[in-house]
């Protein structure tokens, strides 16, 4: 253990670097209580200067850290002497409210970075194959595959972003009939489906529905 | 116990030197009881009062006239030191008793001394408990440093804690002392000296600073060979409006100024009774099976044998 005298001011508190407040107070209170002049624990063990030293560098350490721009400064002064970690000094984080709703981050969960969405709207609308895809009158399943697979996009994607099952997706596709939900739910699930690939989803859902309409 | 046995014995014998530098701390009363605390347990175990000179242990623990004493085996009255031990009404407990002896015993001189520590350290028992004197003469010392887990007994009082801080201090020097020999302290001495005049003694912490200074080879072994000790703090007659935490606040004081682990083994309740036992020359623990302070003394018990500490075989302080 070092002396006293090297120790910096949370060694001589006994507290981590990002000690609150309310803790530095109590160890403060703790460890006064162990110095002063009554205290009967360290009777007899320190001089009377001794003592005073200890008590008034105790004082200078406290009234330090629990000043919050006094406190600032001295941690800069422990990270630039390598004594404490960057970012490892207390931060108030009191004084921020914490957001509970981040709507731009759901939003951006589920349709994936915004410059990802851009480039394939623009894809979307300039290749040719997809325009006349769409123009049909009728979409089938393999029609919907042609698309994803023109615009570079995997299934396993669509699920992660969109929460809909690969079984589902992959039924879709292939039109496997025997998987299909009531038709409310597979609307939904059409439209989240083109709205990740940023084509129109009415055109998809409607295509979609005629087309399997057609076929039973 | 010849032979295998014998050499099998020392190796398992524990050895807790009781000590406090104030008398009527009660170190013959943690003695015996924690003594007769082991024997109900099952261990084999010896107490010896090297309080020469004022020997009360005997009293403590029911035998008001023992007949033999370690003065036997200091007057060479008999050849070894197992002769002079004395069984006693309680199953497992042996005792040495300190009683008896010659007037001049107390000032045992330093090659008697040396003989009666390397003997303790031989004797085959369990658990060999010292029950020293009180003050921090030399004798009193080097009897405490026969182990590295000595027991310092102390009151929540300022007299008492004044002495142990005292007795501790001690301790610490002299096994720098032992440490570093005669020509290399005399060296460290004097540099601390012209450092800083009081360091020596109010602060022996700070000759171990100066040696890894001056040496750090011999600084590094005498770091280590200080952090070896393994010292134990009880805190007894803890009357109802005492602070409990007073020893653990020790134990804080001691480890952050003297670098010393120091393990505070819990409080000891004062009860008036103890009184009462001492004169009907009845073991408390006995007599009183139901109180606080018994229950305090078998909770110390306890928290003594969780620690384990082998003794080295004659260690630094028998050479």
């Amino acid at each position: 253990m070092k002396p006293y005298r090297e120790q910096n001011y949370y060694e001589l508190l006994e507290v981590s670097p990002n000690a609150s407040p309310l803790e530095i107070r109590r160890a403060y209170k703790t460890i006064f209580d162990l110095y002063q002049d009554e205290s009967i624990a360290s009777y007899s063990f320190f001089s009377q200067e001794e003592r005073n030293e200890i008590l008034s560098l105790l004082e200078e350490a406290y009234l330090t850290v629990i000043n919050p721009e006094l406190r600032e400064a001295y941690d800069r002064k422990l990270i630039e002497l390598g004594l404490v970690e960057e970012g490892k000094q207390y931060c108030d984080k009191t004084k921020e409210p914490v957001p509970i709703y981040d709507f731009k981050k759901t939003q951006l969960y589920i349709l994936g970075s915004t410059k990802r969405t851009e480039d394939l709207r623009s894809c979307a609308s300039e290749k040719p194959v997809i325009q006349k895809i769409l123009a049909q009158e009728t979409l089938a399943g393999t029609d919907l595959k042609r698309i994803r697979t023109e615009l570079e996009i995997t299934l396993e994607e669509i699920a992660a972003k969109t929460n809909v099952r690969m079984a589902m997706l992959r039924a879709i596709e292939e039109e496997a009939h025997e998987f299909f939900l009531p038709m409310v739910y597979m609307k939904g699930i059409l439209k989240s489906y083109a709205r990740y690939l940023q084509v129109d989803e009415n055109i998809i859902v409607n295509g979609f529905i005629k087309h399997i309409a057609e076929g039973k | 116990m010849i032979g295998q046995n014998w050499e099998s014995a020392i190796a398992m014998s524990h050895i807790w030197s009781i000590g406090g530098g104030k008398g009527g701390s009660g170190k013959s009363f943690l003695t015996g009881n924690l003594g007769i605390l082991l024997a109900k347990q099952g261990y084999q175990t010896l107490l010896i009062d090297v309080d020469l000179g004022a020997a009360n242990l005997h009293t403590i623990i029911g035998i008001p006239h023992p007949e033999k004493s370690i003065s036997d085996f200091v007057n060479k009255k008999v050849v070894t030191l197992e002769e002079t031990v004395t069984p006693t009404p309680i199953p497992n407990l042996y005792f040495i008793s300190g009683a008896m002896s010659n007037l001049d015993i107390a000032n045992l001189a330093h090659e008697q001394k040396m003989k009666l520590l390397r003997n303790i350290a031989k004797l085959p028992y369990e658990y060999i408990l010292l029950d020293l004197g009180a003050g921090t003469s030399f004798n009193t010392i080097d009897f405490f440093m026969i182990s590295n887990s000595g027991i310092f007994v102390t009151t929540p009082e300022p007299t008492s804690i004044e002495n142990i801080y005292r007795l501790i201090r001690s301790v610490y020097l002299r096994k720098i002392r032992q440490v570093l020999k005669t020509y290399d302290f005399r060296i460290l001495a004097e540099e601390a000296e012209r450092q800083n005049s009081s360091a020596t003694i109010s602060n022996p912490d700070v000759l171990l600073h100066i040696m890894k200074e001056v040496d750090p080879e011999k600084g590094g072994m005498l770091e280590k060979a200080l952090s070896t000790l393994n010292f134990k703090l009880t805190l007894n007659q803890l009357r109802k409006h005492d602070n409990p935490n007073t020893g653990g606040l020790i134990c804080k004081i001691i480890e952050r100024h003297l670098a010393l682990k120091m393990y505070f083994t819990g409080n000891i309740s004062f009860d008036d009774r103890v009184h009462n036992s001492v004169c009907k020359k009845i073991p408390f623990l006995d007599l009183y099976p139901y109180t606080q302070t018994t229950l305090d003394l078998r909770e110390c018990c306890k928290s003594l044998l969780s620690i384990h500490d082998v003794h080295p075989i004659l260690q630094d302080a028998v050479d």
